[in-house]
């Protein structure tokens, strides 16, 4: 009797640890996640805007991807970059058909829809 | 103040952050995790000459790639509120959950096997809390 209630306490007691961890993510409203915090699935087979450290930039459909952030993407258009200075992007474009990228290499994610090219939006405020 | 929780609780204002090719990415912040990965809403990317303007809807940027950021100057004051109500939030919680059956029934086990219940009882919530 004694040992089948001790038996029950030690598994109600991990049950509850694993509730408080589960609760502890939840609830925890400071501290810096651990969970991915980008939902690529709200991307896929729409175009995307990838940028490369280094600074290579390519545009091209979400085909896939995984925990590490490596992505399959589809019908791929690098920008090409001003061989004499690697910041300036040309109008030069150069295509690929199916290309994975890997994940530890990239710098920016962004959905091509609704991005475009603007004035300076600071230009009063620096007045 | 843990430069990562500074940053957790700047969550939805607008932020400022420059990677270390030189361009900057001003933005609402959506959210980081423990890498400074973050994602931001509504963001003007300028170049890094200062010169082109790219409005985004999102981002995703990489924790590993930013050289600084810029907050907003009351975030520090609220920061600190926010601990102190998630800390006063805690020992509720904590308090609450003594008070339920589980653990009731783990400290009588407890203080029965080792008749120096007290401190015991001590350590096992100290191990609860974390």
């Amino acid at each position: 009797m004694d040992h089948n209630s001790n038996g029950g306490g030690s598994h109600q007691s991990g049950h509850t640890n694993n509730q408080r961890r589960r609760h502890n993510q939840s609830q925890k409203p400071d501290g810096p996640k651990r969970e991915a915090i980008l939902d690529l699935n709200k991307y896929t087979e729409k175009k995307i805007r990838v940028k490369f450290i280094g600074g290579r930039q390519i545009i091209g459909e979400l085909k896939g991807f995984d925990q590490l952030m490596n992505l399959v993407l589809k019908n791929v258009e690098e920008t090409l970059r001003d061989p004499e200075d690697d910041h300036v992007l040309t109008k030069e474009k150069r295509n690929y058909d199916l290309v994975v990228v890997r994940g530890p290499s990239l710098l920016t994610i962004s959905p091509l829809d609704g991005s475009g090219e603007i004035e300076n939006p600071f230009a009063q405020s620096t007045e | 103040m843990l430069p990562l929780y500074l940053l957790t609780s700047a969550k939805n204002q607008p932020i400022l952050v420059e990677l270390k090719n030189g361009e900057t990415l001003n933005g609402e912040l959506v959210n980081c995790d423990s890498w400074m990965n973050l994602t931001l809403n509504n963001v003007v990317q300028v170049s890094e000459n200062g010169t082109n303007f790219l409005k985004l809807p999102e981002c995703y940027v990489r924790g590993n790639h930013i050289k600084y950021m810029r907050l907003p100057e009351e975030l520090m004051d609220y920061a600190k509120e926010q601990t102190l109500l998630n800390l006063e939030q805690r020992n509720r919680n904590q308090k609450r959950r003594t008070g339920g059956n589980f653990n009731n029934n783990r400290r009588n086990y407890n203080n029965q096997g080792n008749r120096n219940g007290g401190h015991n009882y001590r350590r096992n919530n100290n191990n609860n809390n974390k």
